[in-house]
């Protein structure tokens, strides 16, 4: 089968929402980003990525519990499904797999 | 502390509804947590950013609900759904034949009965001025002779023309008896069915001339115009153009046109036709009473059609023809013009109240009862044996069905189901068909290039198809797997009351009808088996010619020593119909304007005694020269003229003043949806055509052949043409005959239908309950104890269906009679007779299937457990 592609930014949404387990939601997934890769997110972004995800297939959402700090709206929450945490893995192994037959992967990066 | 109210409008409006409510809350979140951190103001600033990033199409879309398709039409499910109806149809034999079936019986006739009734709504709409022509008729006469004629006086028609700006154009027909004998070479016809017309019959309706000039049919007045089918019967494949027909009084006419044989559904259908000019020529010519075609308001004889103009008031045109009329004719005061449309000529009345037309909708409304009940059937049994299915249905659901798909499954199984009973259906009209010509009295055909037929099948099929396919379909797609394959659902089913509906309609339906048709065969036995007031046992008559009639008396003197004649006599009229009528009389008393129509008929000394006719004052007529200006009344005339002790009364017939000599015992002279109406009897033996021969009933072919031996011997050139009188008799109610014959196939298949569908549900009610009787056995339960506990569902449907069908047969069937001047009551014990049939037949049809499950051995029944 053709594998699904993902572009760096929605592996990173992706890795966000695994590593959330199951309190992924728009918001939050922002904070964590900003906070952990200290780039400008913007909230639009981050549901266009969380959509393009789900229509792949690499995730999966259900409403939450309403909550007083957003007026009494429900938020969308996000899990990453057996395939997307599948494509996780396969990505890292890729890249492992690349890194381990870089010699001195070290050494390069200090000497230039 | 809350966020911009006017960016969350602007949200609220572009985002689709169903993503308002997560962004709008992250939206809210993210600003309250700004504000915490930054301020109200920057928090602000920085929501109408965030809000912005939102106002792209992709979020003003709804959110794709399904990551993954269903093709609902795709060729590969579509096969399978034809495979798996397919296999369900053979699988099931039993239902799937009771369903096509009583599909195929609903189908067959219920497109039988819309032919007819397509045929009866089509008479005379092919004209292209259809909607504008209409047919001249008269109010005339006064009190309870007052009564429309639908032929008018000539004039009328150019003066109508030429002065009223609403008659755009005129046309009259007028029946031709006075030429009938028509000779060429070695061929002679006698033609009864010619018509005189003007030439612009060819120019207002649409009667297409095939050979000849439409706009100058008749060059002369020795022209004659032909149908095809005459034409060829003269000349065969000769061009008759041109060629020369002898008419009666060795007359000449050269046919001068062809016109395409008058179509079936037209009212106007003649064989001949020939110029009006020639019948003033011959009525007129010579005449010395100053009479003419422009000015004779006397003779009502021509029926005549105008086209009006679009929009003409008819109420004002009829007002200024009276005006016209009484110009010329002053003393008409009770004569008043109406008019009916053309289409309408065929299914109402003269006045324009309903006649055939009620036939027609009590037909239409039989067909929709008929579709409507094999529909039912389809309906019932599928939604019962839907329990069946229901593990099918759940199992499909959980591997990924969607809804929709299953609903189109079962349609197509339907369809399929459908298409085979739709076949079936055609071949079973085309097989019925002239059976049912014949019990129609009409020439139906299969005509596959009509689109007519196309759109009448083509609504048929996908009406009942529509009807009986999306409700199952609904129904079975609908079951939720869980509970289904839990077995829940069983439950719910057993008491669907839908179904129990359905079926106490179908048996109202089959009441109804039932009901309905005793009701008309007893009005039919009772009106032909009515005291006439004279007896017509064993009596034919004809119309016998001059010849004939100058040597009556010697003819009737050799008659009565054949063997098989009993008497003879004659009269001027037939006994069974009298069609002439008159107002020109005059009686004491009589008031000015008034207007009684009498029924005149001349009859011989021994008229009255040969049909066993009652005096009840008075003598007879003696056969003297004197009772030439001597009546005989009958009781309604006198009832009507108000006569106090009429012997020896005077009394005025035409220009005959005379004396009432005697009073006759009213007699049915006309049909018995008419009251009988006021006749005189007068002597005058030269106008006594019609001869009556009363045969001893064993010999009576020999008679027959012995009086055409002397019709023959002196009119050697025409056909003799005679009926027993009881023939002529039941002809007057053939079409209340068809119509009682037609209602009870009809009444019978609907029943048919019907129990075929109880049959169907018994079954799978026994069948259903298998176990359930096996287990009652076992404990004792005896047979009729298991037969009464599965018929007794069924029976209380069909008697709450009797209680709901009485008093609608009884409210229509009253109807049906008003029609009648004379007819029986609405008798009790008919509905109780009809429910009885109706709830035997549906016991039978139960009692069957319950019989056999509870003679079921429970060992067979229980071990399958």
């Amino acid at each position: 089968m053709k594998r699904t592609y993902l572009g760096e930014f929605e592996e990173i949404v992706l890795l966000t929402v695994a590593v959330m387990e199951g309190s992924a939601y728009g918001v939050a997934i922002t904070h964590e980003i900003i906070e952990q890769t200290g780039r400008s997110v913007r909230l639009n972004q981050i549901h266009s990525a969380l959509e393009r995800l789900e229509d792949k297939g690499m995730v999966k959402s259900e409403m939450g519990e309403p909550t007083a700090e957003r007026g009494g709206r429900r938020k969308r929450l996000f899990t990453v499904t057996a395939y997307g945490r599948r494509t996780l893995q396969e990505i890292q192994e890729v890249r492992v797999s690349f890194w381990s037959r870089l010699l001195n992967p070290l050494k390069l990066t200090t000497s230039l | 502390m809350s966020p911009p109210r006017l960016a969350d409008r602007l949200l609220c409006f572009f985002l689709s509804d169903d993503r308002l409510e997560e962004v709008q809350g992250d939206l809210h979140e993210e600003f309250r947590w700004q504000v915490r951190r930054v301020g109200e103001r920057r928090a602000r600033w920085r929501y109408w950013w965030d809000v912005l990033g939102f106002l792209t199409s992709r979020f003003a879309h709804k959110r794709q609900p399904d990551t993954y398709q269903t093709y609902l039409m795709s060729p590969t499910m579509l096969r399978n759904y034809f495979r798996t109806a397919w296999r369900n149809l053979v699988k099931n034999r039993f239902y799937s034949l009771i369903n096509i079936t009583g599909l195929t019986a609903g189908l067959a006739v219920g497109m039988l009965i819309l032919l007819w009734v397509q045929d009866e709504l089509s008479f005379d709409q092919f004209h292209r001025q259809s909607a504008a022509i209409n047919r001249l008729e008269n109010w005339a006469g006064t009190g309870g002779s007052r009564q429309i004629w639908t032929s008018t006086v000539a004039p009328i028609a150019e003066m109508g023309k030429k002065e009223l700006p609403e008659i755009k154009e005129a046309t009259r027909l007028s029946y031709n008896y006075r030429f009938t004998l028509f000779k060429y070479k070695d061929k002679t016809f006698n033609e009864e069915n010619t018509i005189f017309a003007d030439p612009t019959l060819f120019t207002m309706f649409d009667f297409p001339l095939i050979q000849g000039n439409p706009t100058n049919p008749f060059p002369d007045n020795q022209s004659v115009v032909l149908t095809e089918t005459t034409a060829k019967r003269y000349f065969g494949d000769e061009n008759p153009i041109g060629k020369t027909l002898m008419g009666t009084d060795n007359t000449l006419f050269k046919v001068s046109g062809v016109i395409r044989d008058f179509p079936k559904n037209s009212s106007i259908r003649r064989d001949m036709i020939l110029p009006m000019s020639l019948l003033f020529d011959q009525m007129y010519k010579g005449q010395t009473d100053g009479l003419n075609q422009h000015n004779d308001f006397h003779t009502f004889d021509y029926d005549t059609y105008v086209v009006l103009q679009p929009g003409a008031s008819i109420a004002t045109l009829s007002d200024k023809l009276r005006t016209i009329h009484l110009r010329n004719k002053p003393e008409d005061t009770d004569v008043a013009y109406l008019l009916q449309p053309l289409p309408q000529m065929h299914l109402y009345k003269a006045d324009g109240s309903e006649g055939g037309i009620e036939t027609v909708r009590m037909f239409s409304i039989i067909a929709l009862l008929i579709l409507v009940i094999a529909c039912i059937n389809y309906v019932n049994l599928s939604t019962a044996r839907a329990m069946l299915r229901s593990k099918e249905v759940s199992m499909r659901k959980i591997v990924g069905a969607a809804k929709s798909q299953l609903f189109m499954q079962f349609l197509i199984e339907t369809a399929l189901l459908f298409s085979l009973a739709a076949l079936l259906a055609f071949g079973l009209m085309y097989a019925l068909l002239p059976a049912y010509n014949q019990l129609s009295g009409k020439e139906l055909v299969l005509d596959f290039s009509d689109y007519r037929l196309w759109r009448l099948i083509g609504l048929t099929i996908a009406g009942t198809l529509a009807a009986s396919s999306i409700y199952p379909a609904l129904f079975l797609s609908s079951f939720e797997p869980l509970k289904a394959l839990k077995g829940k659902v069983s439950a719910r089913l057993s008491e669907a009351l839908f179904r129990k509906v359905l079926v106490v309609a179908q048996f109202a339906v089959s009441v109804i009808l039932i009901a309905s048709t005793f009701i008309i065969s007893n009005q039919l036995h009772y009106i032909q088996s009515k005291e006439l007031g004279y007896d017509k046992t064993h009596v034919f008559g004809f119309f016998m010619r001059d010849n004939m009639s100058q040597h009556y008396e010697a003819v009737k003197a050799s008659l009565l020593n054949q063997p098989g004649v009993a008497d003879v006599t004659r009269a001027s009229s037939n006994i069974v119909q009298i069609g002439a009528q008159t107002g020109d009389n005059e009686w004491d008393g009589k008031q000015k304007g008034e207007t009684m129509f009498v029924r005149p008929v001349a009859i011989d000394k021994d008229f009255i005694p040969f049909f066993k006719m009652q005096l009840v004052e008075g003598a007879n007529f003696a056969g003297t020269p004197s009772d030439s200006l001597h009546f005989i009344l009958n009781e309604t005339a006198i009832k009507r003229a108000r006569i106090k002790d009429p012997i020896g009364k005077p009394f005025r017939l035409w220009k005959d003043k005379g004396t009432i000599v005697g009073v006759v015992k009213d007699f049915h002279f006309e049909s018995m949806r008419k009251k009988i109406e006021p006749a005189v009897f007068y002597y005058r033996p030269s106008q006594m055509m019609a001869m009556y021969v009363k045969t001893t009933g064993q010999n009576a072919p020999q008679a027959v052949a012995k009086t055409e031996r002397f019709y023959k011997q002196y009119n050697p050139d025409y056909t003799f043409d005679y009926a027993f009188l009881d023939d002529s008799f039941n002809r007057l109610y053939r079409s209340e005959q068809q119509t009682g014959l037609l209602f009870n196939v009809f009444a019978g298949i609907a029943i048919l239908i019907s129990c075929l569908g109880l049959f169907g549900l018994a079954t799978y009610t026994a069948q259903v309950r298998t176990r359930e009787i096996g287990v009652r056995k076992v404990l004792g339960a005896s047979v009729t104890g298991i037969i009464e506990l599965l018929a007794k569902d069924f029976i209380k449907l069909v008697i709450i269906a009797i209680v709901i069908a009485t008093p609608i047969a009884w409210y229509a069937m009253s109807r049906w009679l008003q029609d009648f001047a004379y007819r029986i009551d609405v008798q009790w014990w008919v509905f109780v007779l009809a429910g009885l049939l109706a709830l035997v037949i549906a016991l039978l049809t139960v009692s069957f299937q319950s019989i056999k499950a509870a003679l079921m051995n429970p060992v067979k029944s229980l071990r399958s457990e």
